[in-house]
C-alpha cells in the first residue's frame, strides 16, 4: 500500500504541475484571438494559423488539465442525494465510479483514439484550410489528455482505498482549492470593514 | 429476458442515466459509461454497428475545434478578472446614492446594476456576490425588508444568465444550432422586460407595504447635484466601454461572439490594470479557476457525446420524439410540457446539464413541430434561470448565502445590533421572483414577437465570418457523414456545445 500511496504521490504532483503549466494558454488563448479580431478588422489580415492556434490551445487547456480538475475534485457533480450519505458511502461511490466508470472510459478512448493520432503522424495530415496547422499534435492530444485523466484516477482510487482503510486522511479535503470567490470575498469584506 | 431489453433499450438507457447521474459521481464520467457499456450491450444484441465508437475520436475532435466553445473560458476569464477590476463596487455605490432618495431606491439600484453588470459580462455569481457584499448591509441598515432585499440581489444577479453576452445564450444556440447573433438579438427584449418587470415588483412591494423599502435619508447620500451627476457619468464609463467591446463589436460584425469574448476579456483585463487591481496572484487565481471550469465544462460535453452516440444509435431520441409529439395540443402543449419539465429539473440540475443532456433531445422535436428554435432557446433560457433562484439547490441563493451576516452584528453607522439574515428569509425572498420568472416564461409563449421581432436585422451573423473562412475541410466531411446529432446544430454534431455559464463557474469557486 505505501508503494501505491508514493505512486499517487507521484501522479498527483505530475499532474499539479502540468496543471499550473497548461492554465496560461488560457491567457495566451485571450490574447491570441483578440488579436486576431483586431489585425481582421484594423488591417485587414486574418490567418488561418492563428485562428487554429485558438483552438489548439483550448483543445490543450481542456485535454491536459483534465487530470488536474480532476486531482482538485472539481468535475461537476449532482450531490442531491449523495449529500445526504455519509462520507464512507460517498468514498464508496467514488470507488465504484472510478473503477467502472471513469477508468474503463478513458482508457477505451485512449485506444480508439490513438490509432488517429497515429495516421495523421504518418501521413503528415494539415488543416485543410490555406496555411492551416499540422494536425498531429492536437490528435496527439487526444490520448494524451485521456492518459492524465487515467493516471489521475488510479491516483484518485488508491486514496480513496487508503482513506477506507483508514491510512491516510480524506484526500478531497488536501486539495481544495480556496476559491477566487471566497479570496475576493475575504478581501473585499477586509477593504469594506476599513472604508466604513 | 434479452428481447425484452433490445426492445426497450432507450427507455433502460434513459432510466440508468437517471440513475447514474443522481449516484454523485461526476457528471460527465458517468455519461461516457454510460453511453459506452450500453452501446457494447447494443453491439452484443447487434443492434447496433461494431464501428460505432470509430465516430468517436472524430467526434471528440469536433469539440476541440467547436470555435463556438473557445467562448466559455473568455467569458469566464474576463467575469473573473472584472469581478476584481471594481466596476460594480463604483456602479453601486454611485448608482444607489442616485436611486437613494425613491422609496425603494436601493431595490431599483440593485436591478439595474444587476442588468448593466449582466449586459457587460455573463456571470451570475460576480454580481450576486458583489451586490450581496455591498447593498444588503445598506439595505439592512435603513430598515428594508430581508426577504425584499435578498430576493431583489439574488434575482438580478441571474440576469447575467439571459442578457447578452450571456454564456447560456450560446450554450443554446450552439446547441440548437442557431447563431449566437441570433440568440443574443433574440433575447434582448425578453432580457429588458424580465428588468422591468424585476422593478416593477419592487414598486408594487413599495405601494403595498411603504416600510418595506424605505428612501434612504440624507446623511446615506453624501453626494448631491453635480458631483454626484459627475460621478454617474464616469462610473457608467467602464461598463460601456467593455458592452461596446463586447456585444458591440459583435453586432457591429467586427468579431465573432467568441472573439468578442476575447475582446472583452481583454478589456477587463486593462481595466483591471487601470484601477491598479491586477496582481499576478490575481490573474494565476482567474486562469486556474477558468482552466478548471472549462475542462469540467468540456468534459460534460464530451460524456453527453458518447452517450448520445449510442442513444441515437438505439433509435432513444425517435422515443423521445414519439413521446413528445404524441402529446396533446401540438406545438403549445409540447412547450407546456417541456416548459415544465425543465422547471423541475431544474431544481436539481443545473445549467449546463440540462443543455448538455435535455436541449440535444428537445431541439429535433421542437423543430419537427414547427417551432422557432431561436424563440425556443430563449424561452428555455429563461426558464433555466430558475435555476440559480430555487430554494434549496440555486446557486444563486448559495452565493448570495456564502456573504449575508448570518450572526447578529453591529451596524457600523448606526451603532445598533442588526439581526443576520437567516436562509429562510433568503429562500423566501427568491419565491416572487421564481413567480416573475414563470410570468415571463408566459409571456415570451404568448408574444413570440418579442424574440422574432428583432432578428431580421442581424441575421447576418459574424460567427460566420469566420466559418466561412477556409478552415477544416476535413472536419466538414466528417461532419457530413456522421449521423445527424440530436439537436445538435448544423456545423458540428452532437459534440459540441456547451459551455459553462461562466455563473457557473463561480459556483466552482465559491461553492467547493
Amino acid at each position: 500500500m505505501q508503494a501505491l500511496l508514493a505512486l499517487s504521490r507521484g501522479i498527483d504532483a505530475v499532474n499539479e504541475h502540468l496543471g499550473r503549466l497548461v492554465y496560461w494558454c488560457v491567457l495566451i488563448m485571450v490574447l491570441v484571438s483578440a488579436g486576431n479580431a483586431t489585425s481582421r478588422y484594423a488591417l485587414n489580415l486574418a490567418s488561418n494559423a492563428w485562428l487554429e492556434l485558438q483552438w489548439y490551445l483550448f483543445a490543450v487547456v481542456f485535454l491536459l488539465c483534465s487530470g488536474y480538475t480532476l486531482l482538485h475534485n472539481e468535475h461537476i457533480r449532482i450531490d442531491v442525494v449523495s449529500s445526504h450519505l455519509s462520507r464512507r458511502t460517498q468514498v464508496w461511490i467514488d470507488v465504484f465510479g472510478l473503477v467502472f466508470f471513469l477508468l474503463p472510459m478513458s482508457v477505451f478512448i485512449m485506444w480508439l483514439s490513438w490509432p488517429v493520432f497515429m495516421n495523421a503522424w504518418t501521413s503528415g495530415e494539415i488543416s485543410g484550410s490555406a496555411g492551416g496547422l499540422i494536425r498531429w499534435p492536437v490528435r496527439l492530444l487526444v490520448p494524451l489528455g485521456f492518459f492524465v485523466l487515467s493516471a489521475q484516477g488510479i491516483s484518485e482510487l488508491i486514496k480513496r482505498i487508503a482513506y477506507l482503510r483508514g491510512l491516510i486522511p480524506d484526500p478531497v479535503e488536501k486539495h481544495k482549492d480556496p476559491g477566487l470567490d471566497v479570496v475576493l470575498d475575504v478581501e473585499q469584506a477586509a477593504k469594506r470593514e476599513a472604508k466604513s | 429476458m434479452s428481447a425484452w431489453i433490445i426492445a426497450n433499450i432507450a427507455p433502460i438507457m434513459f432510466a440508468g442515466l437517471i440513475v447514474f447521474l443522481l449516484l454523485g459521481f461526476p457528471v460527465s464520467f458517468a455519461l461516457a459509461a454510460l453511453g459506452l457499456s450500453f452501446g457494447l450491450l447494443g453491439i452484443h444484441f447487434g443492434l447496433l454497428n461494431e464501428a460505432l465508437f470509430q465516430a468517436l475520436p472524430e467526434r471528440i475532435f469536433g469539440i476541440m475545434s467547436n470555435d463556438t466553445l473557445l467562448a466559455v473560458p473568455f467569458f469566464t476569464f474576463m467575469g473573473l478578472i472584472l469581478e476584481r477590476s471594481g466596476m460594480a463596487e463604483d456602479l453601486l455605490d454611485t448608482i444607489g446614492q442616485l436611486f437613494g432618495p425613491v422609496r425603494g431606491g436601493l431595490a431599483y439600484a440593485v436591478v439595474f446594476v444587476g442588468a448593466l453588470l449582466a449586459a457587460t459580462t455573463g456571470v451570475v455569481a460576480a454580481s450576486v456576490i458583489s451586490m450581496g457584499l455591498i447593498s444588503l448591509p445598506i439595505m439592512l441598515r435603513y430598515g428594508y425588508d430581508r426577504r425584499l432585499a435578498s430576493g431583489v440581489i439574488a434575482a438580478s444577479g441571474t440576469l447575467a444568465q439571459i442578457i447578452p453576452p450571456s454564456l447560456v445564450l450560446i450554450v443554446l444556440a450552439d446547441q440548437l444550432g442557431r447563431s449566437v447573433g441570433d440568440m443574443y438579438a433574440g433575447a434582448i427584449f425578453p432580457g429588458l422586460v424580465l428588468t422591468a418587470l424585476y422593478a416593477l415588483f419592487v414598486l408594487g412591494v413599495t405601494l403595498a407595504y411603504p416600510q418595506a423599502a424605505p428612501a434612504l435619508p440624507p446623511e446615506a447620500r453624501p453626494l448631491r447635484g453635480w458631483k454626484l451627476a459627475r460621478r454617474v457619468v464616469f462610473v457608467l464609463i467602464p461598463p460601456l466601454a467593455l458592452i461596446f467591446l463586447v456585444l458591440g463589436t459583435i453586432f457591429i460584425g467586427v468579431a465573432t461572439p467568441t472573439e468578442g469574448g476575447a475582446m472583452g476579456a481583454t478589456g477587463a483585463l486593462i481595466l483591471a490594470l487601470i484601477n491598479r487591481r491586477l496582481t499576478w496572484s490575481l490573474l494565476r487565481q482567474a486562469m486556474n479557476s477558468t482552466a478548471k471550469l472549462t475542462t469540467f465544462v468540456v468534459f460534460i460535453l464530451v460524456g453527453s457525446t458518447v452517450f448520445s452516440l449510442t442513444f441515437r444509435g438505439v433509435n432513444g431520441d425517435l422515443w423521445i420524439e414519439h413521446l413528445l409529439t404524441s402529446l396533446p395540443g401540438g406545438q403549445v402543449g409540447f412547450l407546456i410540457v417541456v416548459n415544465v419539465l425543465t422547471f423541475l429539473l431544474a431544481f436539481f440540475l443545473d445549467f449546463f446539464e440540462l443543455a448538455f443532456i435535455i436541449v440535444p433531445l428537445l431541439g429535433p422535436v421542437a423543430e419537427k413541430l414547427g417551432v422557432d428554435l431561436i424563440w425556443f432557446g430563449v424561452l428555455l433560457g429563461v426558464n433555466m434561470q430558475t435555476s440559480f433562484m430555487h430554494p434549496p439547490f440555486g446557486y444563486a441563493l448559495f452565493y448570495l448565502r456564502s456573504v449575508a451576516p448570518d450572526t447578529q452584528y453591529t451596524d457600523k453607522i448606526t451603532r445598533k445590533p442588526t439581526a443576520p439574515v437567516t436562509t429562510g428569509q433568503i429562500y423566501w425572498g427568491a419565491v416572487p421572483f421564481v413567480v416573475i420568472q414563470v410570468i415571463m416564461v408566459g409571456i415570451v409563449i404568448v408574444f413570440p414577437g418579442l424574440v422574432t421581432g428583432n432578428i431580421e436585422r442581424s441575421t447576418v451573423d459574424p460567427s460566420k465570418v469566420k466559418i466561412e473562412l477556409p478552415t477544416e475541410s476535413p472536419e466538414e466531411q466528417r461532419d457530413e457523414t456522421a449521423p445527424p446529432d440530436f439537436g445538435q446544430p448544423p456545423g458540428g454534431g452532437g459534440q459540441k456545445s456547451e459551455q459553462a455559464p461562466a455563473d457557473d463557474l463561480q459556483k466552482q469557486f465559491g461553492g467547493k
